[in-house]
Formats: C-alpha cells, sequence, structure tokens
C-alpha cells in the first residue's frame, strides 16, 4: 500500500481536500498545523525541552534541596567544584597546603605546633559548627557544592538556579510587555488608519531612531539600578517591531471577507480588531516572542557587565557571569558554569524561534 | 528618486531634535547632580558653582541655551573634567571609535555573506552545520565574554597580540585585531544566518528555475540571479547592526582599553556629567541616523519593489 492515495476512498478527509501535492488535508487551524509541523524539527523540539526543563528548575527552585543562594561561609570562598568531597575536605586541603607551602619556603620540612594546632581545630570544625541557615541547622562543612563557590563562599549551583530565574522572569515580562504595547497600538494604527496611524507610525519612526541600548543605559544609570527600572527600560523600545509588525498583518487583512461579515453583523470596532484580527497575527506574535525573550536576558546581561544589571545578593546569569569574567583565570568555574547554563538556555531559546518560525511560515501551510 | 532621498534626508532632523529632547530631559528630571558629593557643598558654594554652569536658571531656559548652542556646534564644558570641553572630548575620540565600528562591520558583513552563502550552496553538509554552530555560539554569547576569553588565549597565554593598546603605538595594527573579532562576532552570525535563510529561499523561487532551464552556469545564477534577491535582507539588517555595533564598542572599549567614545559613556552617566553624556548620545544618534538613512537609500536603490513616493 503506497503512502499516495489512489483513489478518493482512501483519503482520510472528509471533504476530500488535497494539497498540491495530491496528499490529504484534514481542515486545520493555524497553530495545530504549526504544532505539526514543529514535531518534525528536532532541534526546535530539543530546544523546547530544554527550555521546559529550565522553567521546572526555576518554579520549582524554592522546594528544591539546594543550599541557600545568599547565605555567605567566609572560609568556603572560592572552593572548587566537586561531587566527591565536601566543603570541609575541600577548605582543610587548601590550608593545609598553603601551611606547607610556607614551611617550604621557610626552609622547615614539617608543619609548626602552631600550624599543626590550627589544623586541628579545622578538623575539629568540620566534625561539628553547625549553623543555622535559612531557619534550618546543618553541618555546614559537609555541605557538598557541585558547581563549587564564588568569592564570597555561596553555592554556584543555588546562584545560577535562582540567577536563571531572575533572567528568566527578565526575558518573560519584558517581553510580554513590549508584546502586549505593540499589539495594541500596532491594531489601533493598522485597523483605524488615517490620522491615527500617522501619528502613532511616526512615534514608532523617531523612536526607532534613538540608540535604544544607550538610552537604556542612561535611565539604569540615572534612576538607579532596580529591577522595575530594568523592566521600564527594556520594554520601553522593544514592542515597537511588534508594533510595525501588527499594524501590517491588519492593514492586510482589513478588507477580508471574515472581517466584512462580522461587520455587516453589527459587531464594534473594538471586538473586530480583539476577536477576529489579533488572533490571525498570533503567529507571528509567538515568534517573535520566543526570539525575544534571549534578546532580553542578553541585554540584561550586557547592563550587568556594566555595573547596572540587578544588584547583590540577588544574582541573573548575566551579572554571574559578568562577576565570573574578573576572575576568570583563578576560579575559571566561576564563569564557566553560569555561562553555560545561559548559553545553552539562549541555544535553546533561539532553535525553537527558529523552528517557530518555519512552522509558522505560511508558505509551508498543509505540508507534510 | 531625488525626491524621496530629500525628503527622507529632511525627515532626519525632527528624529535628531526629539532625541535631543528626550535625553535632556531625561537626563534633568533624574536626582542627584554633577556636584552632590558624599560630602555636602556649602550651599553658597553650590550656588556659585551652578551658577557658573548656568543651572540657577530654569530649566526650560537652560534647554533654550543647549539647543541654541548646540545648533552653532558647541556641546558645552564638561562638568567634571574642568580643563576642556565637550567638543574636544567628543571628537578627540570619535576616530578611533568610528575605525574599530567600520573594520567590525566589514569583516562581519564579508564573513558573514560568503558563509551564508556556502551553507545555503551545501545545505545540511558539513561546511553548513560548521559554520551554523559557529553562528550560533556568536549569537548566545555575550561580547563580554568573547572579548576576556580572546584576550585571554591570544594575549596572556600565547602572547600573539597585545593585550590594550590602539594603532599607531609600537604594535602596530596588532591592537585592532581582538577588538574587531570580538565586537564583529554577534553580527557575523547574524548576517550569516540571514544571508543563509534568504539564499535558501531565493533557490526555490521560479526565476532561478528559470534561469537554470535557460540552461545558464551555476555560478552565473548564484552571482547573478541568487546573490540580487538574496542580499536584499542583509541590506535592511545594516542599520539595526550598527546600531548593535555603536552599543557593543561601549563595553569592547572597556575590555581592550580602546581610547574611544564608548568609554565616556557609561561614566559621565554615573558621573551626571549631563554635557558629557548628552555629547555622547547626540554623536551616536547622529551616526546612526545617517546610516539608517544612507541604508533606506541603497535599499531603495536595490530593490525595484520599492516605490518612492
Amino acid at each position: 500500500m503506497s503512502n499516495m492515495p489512489s483513489s478518493p476512498d482512501t483519503q482520510s478527509a472528509p471533504d476530500g481536500a488535497t494539497n498540491e501535492f495530491d496528499q490529504p488535508v484534514e481542515g486545520v487551524s493555524l497553530t495545530k498545523d504549526a504544532w505539526r509541523r514543529l514535531k518534525k524539527n528536532h532541534m526546535a523540539m530539543a530546544g523546547l525541552v530544554l527550555v521546559i526543563i529550565y522553567a521546572v528548575l526555576s518554579i520549582t527552585a524554592p522546594i528544591l534541596p539546594i543550599h541557600s543562594f545568599r547565605h555567605q561561609v567566609s572560609v568556603h570562598r572560592d572552593l572548587p567544584p566537586s561531587f566527591t568531597k565536601t566543603a570541609g575536605e575541600l577548605w582543610y586541603e587548601r590550608v593545609e597546603n598553603r601551611m606547607t607551602l610556607l614551611a617550604e619556603r621557610d626552609g622547615r620540612s614539617q608543619l609548626n605546633a602552631e600550624e599543626r594546632a590550627e589544623l586541628a581545630e579545622i578538623r575539629d570544625r568540620i566534625e561539628t559548627e553547625r549553623r543555622v541557615i535559612d531557619g534550618e541547622e546543618v553541618l555546614v562543612h559537609q555541605r557538598r557544592y557541585l558547581l563549587g563557590t564564588d568569592h564570597l563562599g555561596r553555592d554556584m549551583f543555588a546562584r545560577i538556579l535562582y540567577g536563571g530565574q531572575i533572567s528568566i522572569a527578565i526575558g518573560l515580562i519584558g517581553t510580554i510587555t513590549s508584546v502586549f504595547i505593540g499589539i495594541v497600538l500596532g491594531a489601533i494604527a493598522g485597523y483605524l488608519g488615517g490620522k491615527t496611524d500617522y501619528f502613532i507610525m511616526r512615534f514608532v519612526d523617531v523612536m526607532y531612531g534613538l540608540p535604544y541600548m544607550l538610552v537604556v543605559i542612561i535611565l539604569m544609570a540615572i534612576f538607579g539600578r532596580n529591577i522595575f527600572n530594568l523592566f521600564l527600560a527594556l520594554s520601553l523600545v522593544s514592542w515597537l517591531v511588534v508594533a510595525r509588525v501588527v499594524r501590517g498583518q491588519i492593514m492586510s487583512l482589513k478588507n477580508s471577507e471574515f472581517v466584512e461579515a462580522a461587520r455587516s453583523m453589527g459587531a464594534s470596532q473594538t471586538r473586530i480588531i480583539f476577536r477576529h484580527l489579533i488572533p490571525n497575527t498570533a503567529g507571528i506574535i509567538i515568534v517573535f516572542a520566543t526570539l525575544r525573550i534571549p534578546a532580553f536576558i542578553m541585554q540584561e546581561s550586557f547592563l550587568s557587565y556594566l555595573g547596572l544589571g540587578i544588584s547583590a545578593p540577588f544574582a541573573s546569569w548575566g551579572s554571574l557571569v559578568s562577576e565570573g569574567v574578573n576572575r576568570m583565570t583563578s576560579t575559571p568555574w566561576q564563569l564557566f558554569f553560569p555561562a553555560m547554563a545561559m548559553t545553552l538556555f539562549l541555544f535553546a531559546m533561539n532553535f525553537l524561534g527558529d523552528g517557530l518560525r518555519d512552522a509558522f511560515d505560511p508558505h509551508s501551510k498543509n505540508r507534510l | 528618486m531625488t525626491q524621496y532621498i530629500v525628503r527622507r534626508f529632511l525627515g532626519l532632523f525632527p528624529t535628531l531634535f526629539v532625541i535631543i529632547t528626550i535625553s535632556f530631559f531625561i537626563i534633568r528630571v533624574a536626582p542627584g547632580g554633577p556636584f552632590a558629593r558624599e560630602k555636602e557643598l556649602p550651599p553658597q558654594v553650590l550656588a556659585n558653582i551652578e551658577a557658573k554652569y548656568n543651572m540657577d536658571e530654569p530649566l526650560i531656559v537652560q534647554y533654550g541655551v543647549y539647543m541654541y548652542n548646540i545648533i552653532r556646534g558647541d556641546l558645552g564644558p564638561s562638568f567634571r573634567y574642568q580643563d576642556r570641553d565637550v567638543n574636544y572630548y567628543v571628537f578627540n575620540s570619535l576616530p578611533a571609535s568610528m575605525f574599530l565600528g567600520l573594520v567590525s562591520l566589514s569583516i562581519a558583513l564579508v564573513l558573514g555573506i560568503s558563509s551564508g552563502i556556502l551553507s545555503a550552496l551545501r545545505q545540511n553538509k558539513l561546511a553548513d552545520y560548521l559554520s551554523m554552530s559557529v553562528a550560533v555560539i556568536g549569537i548566545s554569547v555575550p561580547l563580554f565574554v568573547i572579548g576576556p576569553v580572546l584576550m585571554y588565549f591570544l594575549a596572556i597565554r600565547w602572547q600573539l597580540l597585545p593585550t590594550s593598546g590602539w594603532i599607531g603605538g609600537r604594535n602596530g595594527w596588532a591592537p585592532l585585531i581582538m577588538p574587531a573579532i570580538t565586537l564583529a562576532f554577534p553580527y557575523f552570525a547574524y548576517i550569516a544566518r540571514l544571508t543563509r535563510a534568504s539564499v535558501i529561499e531565493v533557490l526555490r523561487s521560479d526565476y532561478i528555475r528559470t534561469a537554470r532551464a535557460k540552461g545558464l552556469r551555476e555560478s552565473v545564477v548564484i552571482v547573478k540571479h541568487v546573490l540580487k534577491g538574496a542580499l536584499l535582507p542583509v541590506v535592511s539588517y545594516l542599520g539595526p547592526a550598527f546600531a548593535g555595533i555603536v552599543t557593543g564598542s561601549v563595553v569592547v572599549e572597556q575590555i581592550f582599553r580602546v581610547p574611544g567614545l564608548g568609554r565616556f559613556f557609561v561614566q559621565s552617566a554615573f558621573n551626571r556629567d549631563y554635557t558629557l553624556i548628552m555629547g555622547t548620545v547626540i554623536v551616536f544618534s547622529v551616526i546612526l541616523i545617517v546610516m539608517n538613512f544612507l541604508v533606506d537609500i541603497v535599499y531603495a536603490l536595490l530593490d525595484p519593489r520599492i516605490s518612492y513616493k
């Protein structure tokens, strides 16, 4: 039995619709059609799975059994990542190595009594020292730091996880804000046309000429670095593209038959815009949004590097990476792990966005 | 066409005017000022200093004075560096920034377009996967990671290039290499992906089938027919790319200590050096607006489907 239908009887579509390759076609919605095509794109699906994993990890971070992201243990500064050794062992090793080195420099073959006493005290502390962290009493030197610690003795794994939470939130909230503003203004301009359209689009043109990141840098430097300003500054200008795209779509759709039908049935302008026109721009907006999230995360990291992003004790991937860069040669894991976490997420988002763009591409509609 | 160019050119001035106005007021309404110190100045001293810089007058008067000076080409005195005025700083550091930007843009264009075409012609082959993987790295890894990592390997570990400095010193042209590569990398990546996608799309179009059916040689089809259509999206991306390169230079100039305009930018914003921030913003905006204008004109010349009305 060949895959190609030989007679109308074998076609699955009840109305017998076929595409240009004579393949049977069911009447499916735009999103369903896109989803089917997306599933065939392995890179995009891998991206989607990764994004979901990241999302689940960030949401469940507070209930996961991880160390505090803000508690500083001063003797655990700059510990390298280790699966097998506890923080205490690493700390002890480091102190012992330094003492041996000092002793060698002084020409002694053995540690003196004072140094041995200090080591004994450390051994004792490792076994017994307890601390109350986030309301829980723990044997602090028995912890394991899978991804090492930072320069203040905080767990890198927790910082990367919570940093991801903030970075992803920035990406999401920024995108939602910019998409919302863009849709509303774009739709109004496209549907009403005339003077309204002229003013909105001239405004968009002028804003487009602004050196966007430079304005954001000024806003952050002058109004202070807090999360609200960051969102405001980042979403202030990024809605322009959405507005332009939505306006274009709506202008091409507003004279179509289904809009005329709705109008003849007495639907109000708001109803036509929000129930009939905007849903038809969903594909483009979804694609824009997925590609916008990594862009926001990148921009936030850029601001963090300039010292204008998230401030301590909170972290974002950007702030972790920019802290890591300064200590790249002495403690490379402080750069490597956050950079990997961020890059992997951006990879995933970019592949997913590209896949979605192909999937929503109207040229491929109904292709199998 | 001439009419279109003239109209577009005249349209540049309102944009610039709005940018200057918005930045002026954003910067001024913010709390804190250039003379706010940890140790407060006596009120009389502060008043004297403010009078010297016209800051005792109403904001709108200051705005008028500033605009009048701008039109005469005077960016005013710096609030922080008292020996020179803003014009001196801006125009002494502009050439380095411009040169770095143009070199980076050229690298990004040449490498991006050629690897994009290569990928599209060898779709899903090794060369395609290779150059697209490099491109994805360029898109997903921030500039300020690429820069220091390059510096660590090329300058510190292997001692091939100087860590900082600028052309004209004892190292000749070598100090240009790392900043230019760092700055070009993300835009190389975008351009490569863009070129690949649009070449693939054009290759599928009917007029290419026609060209092949006529029996043209493959090289002629690619160079004369495919590229002409496929490079349009790249041209329209040039505007945003240049904006990104200007912004990126703020970071790259800091990493490699390039004596350009970018390094003043963040520092002057922190210092509330009103005139120096404004000067940098204005110069950057003029560059961007002019670049966008040129890109639009090139685009209109290349694409016969655009009408100039």
